[in-house]
């Protein structure tokens, strides 16, 4: 027998990790983040979403950097977690800690939706180290997942950046939406955006590339019942009311 | 001086289950083999598939999506996954990730 597991030593990552929670909780925000569909919410695996689960790898080398920049992966890392909102593409808005990515913080995301929309949900930062980041998405996002940020060295030029999603679609509208092909491009062109404006911000270039798997190609019609959380509709709903208070509050 | 000590995956037949021995660090690294160690998990046709986390000193987040990835799989196969030989924080590393929903863990040790 093995030396018993609750007397093995932590391992060194021990404190990359979130504690554990049962319910997402949101701090303070900026006043015009809509903030809907995050407070009270559980954080979901994989597993608890509807959809295919999907594993789609979005990958890219930085090229172009300035001759004599220090770009290391652990750089670019740290550099991803400090500015991440302001990579993200156009008219979405990310509202995070103002310290950056750190491990068990809860952000609100307003993303653009077709149609001249927003959606309003968030992200449950699970893991941060010096080489990568994770996040975890709560009931009512459009997926039920993880999304893993990471750089390495191939020692065949510049780092290489990655953002990995292991995923499912969490109820059957968002799932109609990858199925109709345009859920899947929107999320696509989200994050090769993403890549590209790191890329910019280190003054460099890239071609993001997409590798995706289908996992398990079944949907879990027990986990149906996620459409009463879709936070794209319950964003729709809330937010004539979220404009007239706040023009109440003007008066 | 960063020690890196490299993933191992062995399987072997525990009576009705396959039991797949993990050891050193799971990240990205870890893909190949420990795909393929399920892979010869599955072909002995076991009840159940048990994931024995005695030798495991590191997990990053890559490595908890590629074990998420391996139960997604097992379920599929309607193949019962089960976990022994997990510390105290791996254990809450898979509330956190809510793995713990859906794989057995067991409380007995690791079948060294």
């Amino acid at each position: 027998m093995s030396e018993s597991t609750s007397n093995r030593k932590p391992p060194r990552n021990r404190d990359s990790w979130a504690k554990q929670i049962d319910r997402l909780s949101v701090g303070e925000l900026p006043a015009e983040a809509i903030n809907l569909n995050v407070h009270g919410r559980r954080p979901t695996s994989p597993l608890q979403g509807f959809g295919q689960l999907w594993q789609k790898t979005y990958i890219m080398r930085l090229e172009g950097i300035p001759e004599g920049a220090d770009v290391t992966p652990a750089k670019v890392i740290a550099e991803w977690k400090a500015n991440f909102a302001s990579f993200w593409p156009e008219g979405n808005n990310f509202y995070g800690a103002l310290q950056g990515i750190r491990p068990g913080e809860v952000a609100v995301l307003n993303l653009s939706v077709p149609g001249g929309g927003r959606l309003s949900t968030g992200v449950h930062v699970i893991y941060a180290d010096d080489e990568s980041f994770s996040f975890m998405t709560p009931e009512g996002h459009m997926f039920a997942g993880m999304i893993t940020f990471s750089a390495a060295e191939d020692g065949e030029g510049g780092p290489v950046v990655q953002i990995q999603a292991l995923i499912r679609a969490s109820d059957p509208i968002y799932e109609a939406t990858f199925r109709l092909g345009f859920g899947h491009k929107a999320e696509d062109e989200f994050w090769f955006a993403t890549l590209r404006n790191l890329a910019a911000h280190f003054g460099g270039s890239g071609a993001p590339a997409l590798r995706q798997v289908c996992v398990d190609r079944r949907v879990q019609w027990k986990e149906a019942k996620n459409v009463w959380q879709n936070a794209a509709v319950r964003t729709a709903l809330y937010l004539p009311v979220i404009f007239v208070r706040r023009l109440l509050r003007r008066d | 001086m960063v020690l890196v000590e490299a993933f191992t995956a062995t399987v072997r037949r525990v009576g009705p289950a396959a039991l797949i021995e993990l050891a050193g660090l799971i990240d990205g690294r870890a893909e190949a083999e420990l795909e393929q160690s399920f892979h010869d998990a599955v072909r002995l046709s076991p009840e159940e598939v048990t994931l024995d986390f005695g030798g495991v000193n590191y997990i990053n987040s890559t490595g908890i999506a590629l074990i998420v990835g391996l139960l997604a799989k097992a379920r599929a196969s309607a193949l019962p996954l089960a976990a022994v030989g997990l510390s105290d924080h791996y254990r809450e590393i898979f509330e956190i990730t809510r793995l713990s929903d859906f794989i057995e863990i067991r409380q007995e040790d690791s079948h060294e």
